[in-house]
């Protein structure tokens, strides 16, 4: 338990790192806003409570709005994230096979199972994260695209953050 | 009591739930960026340090352009102040010692600061500089890089200040067409971070394509006269009384590495009679 505490703290720095200094930088064709952070939250064990993880997710976003100077809208896309992470899981993994204590990765959950919890969970943030931000701009065709854009890009920073977790776990064995 | 505590254990993911998203939109909807607090910001010691380092490596990029830019800046300045110095020479030959007391940039400084964070592909962009209020940065001074306006400062720490950028809607400068005396008020509609407007022209200005667009000096921000832009279109349209022109930024955004900030030494001078001016106004309006 501490050891898996342990690598998630460790990640977590590097992962907040890798989002505030590289890819905040990194916008595709001025729509395509990548925020594999989000990982952090979706990878959460399956068992731990919501409050707690809500509790993670708010001072996630909080942490990523300082860096990014976005005040609050991270911090609530990430609340609302947290928030329906185990409904969501739930939607395609039944209660009983709950992958206990272990943080959620395509190994413990499957590649098919992971991407399609991952890419539900992208877009709900990216959607909470995007009607947030066009609050004063509203243009709706221009917020669609950036919705759909960066819920791509980000799924696949966020599989391929998953998978190279994986690959370290499998070489540890 | 003890069913009121059972409701509040069995329901806390919700009343949590509740809590953080209540902090979060009264966050989100500070829409005035100087309410901002200095430790939700980029100019916090913590993020300005990352940025700090971050920048030690990225700030060799782009050192190219930078230096042509510099040059041609340097190359611009040098013939100005090789006119201007003959032009002082005639007339200071002509007027004797009535010209020596005008100098109308005695009252500004310049702090140079580096960038060390910046964004162009948001709908309100914000730039962290490297110098804070120990090297005197305060809230409300303007910056500038060697081609033109850049921003204005809102949130300091000791270290590290956050500057609005000209890209943020929040931004308003006050602008003129070069050559004509009716101002303007400068704005980002969002759009192209190579672009902006100039909003509120009156019709009688006179402009072409491809006319400077300066700093009117209106706001005691920036001196009078720096260059932010040029003329490349306009939107009139016939029942209008103002025009709105097209503006291509000088400024390169995506490239900013040295800036300058802009220190007002008259500013506290300026401040207390805008206040005075406002009392009597005030007192004025009473009497009445």
């Amino acid at each position: 338990m501490t050891k898996t505490a342990f690598r998630y703290i460790l990640m977590y720095a590097a992962l907040v790192l890798a989002q505030v200094v590289v890819f905040n930088n990194l916008v595709l064709f001025g729509c395509a806003v990548p925020l594999p952070f989000i990982y952090l939250i979706i990878c959460l064990p399956a068992t731990l409570s919501t409050n707690k993880s809500v509790t993670v997710g708010f001072l996630t976003g909080l942490l990523v709005d300082a860096f990014s100077d976005t005040y609050g809208l991270n911090a609530l896309a990430c609340t609302v994230l947290a928030f329906v992470r185990k409904p969501i899981l739930h939607l395609y993994v039944s209660r009983d096979e709950d992958p206990t204590v272990q943080p959620l990765t395509m190994k413990s959950l499957g590649t098919p199972q992971f991407s399609k919890f991952a890419v539900t969970m992208t877009l709900i943030y990216m959607v909470v994260y995007f009607v947030g931000e066009a609050f004063n701009f509203f243009n709706f065709e221009r917020m669609l695209l950036r919705i759909v854009a960066s819920t791509l890009y980000t799924f696949v920073l966020v599989s391929a953050i998953s998978s190279l977790s994986v690959s370290q776990r499998e070489k540890k064995l | 009591m003890r069913d009121v505590l059972q409701f509040f254990i069995r329901h806390s993911k919700w009343l949590v739930f509740v809590a953080y998203l209540v902090a979060s939109l009264v966050l989100l909807f500070t829409f005035n960026p100087y309410q901002h607090h200095v430790w939700l910001t980029s100019a916090g010691r913590v993020t300005g340090a990352v940025y700090g380092v971050a920048n030690g490596v990225t700030s060799y990029f782009n050192l190219r352009e930078n230096n042509e830019d510099l040059n041609r800046r340097n190359a611009a300045l040098e013939l100005q102040v090789i006119s201007l110095r003959e032009r002082l020479q005639a007339m200071s030959e002509q007027y004797g010692d009535t010209l020596a007391k005008f100098d109308p940039l005695d009252h500004y400084g310049f702090i140079l600061a580096r960038v060390v964070n910046n964004s162009v592909m948001r709908p309100y962009n914000y730039i962290t500089i490297d110098r804070g209020s120990d090297a005197g940065v305060a809230p409300e001074m303007g910056v500038i890089d060697q081609n033109g306006v850049v921003g204005i400062v809102n949130v300091v720490s000791p270290g590290y200040s956050r500057v609005i950028s000209l890209l943020n809607p929040h931004f308003r400068l006050s602008c003129k067409v070069k050559g004509d005396e009716s101002f303007g008020s400068l704005v980002w509609d969002g759009a192209d971070p190579r672009y902006a407007v100039l909003e509120e022209l009156p019709r009688h200005t006179v402009y072409h394509r491809g006319d400077t667009i300066i700093t009117s000096g209106y706001s005691a921000v920036f001196p009078e006269g720096l260059p932010v832009g040029i003329v490349v279109g306009d939107n009139a349209s016939a029942n209008d009384n103002f025009f709105t022109l097209k503006v291509r930024l000088l400024s390169d955004f995506s490239k900013l590495n040295n800036v300058q900030v802009v220190v007002n030494n008259h500013i506290d001078e300026l401040r207390q009679l805008e206040a005075e001016n406002m009392r009597t106004e005030g007192a004025v309006t009473d009497n009445l």
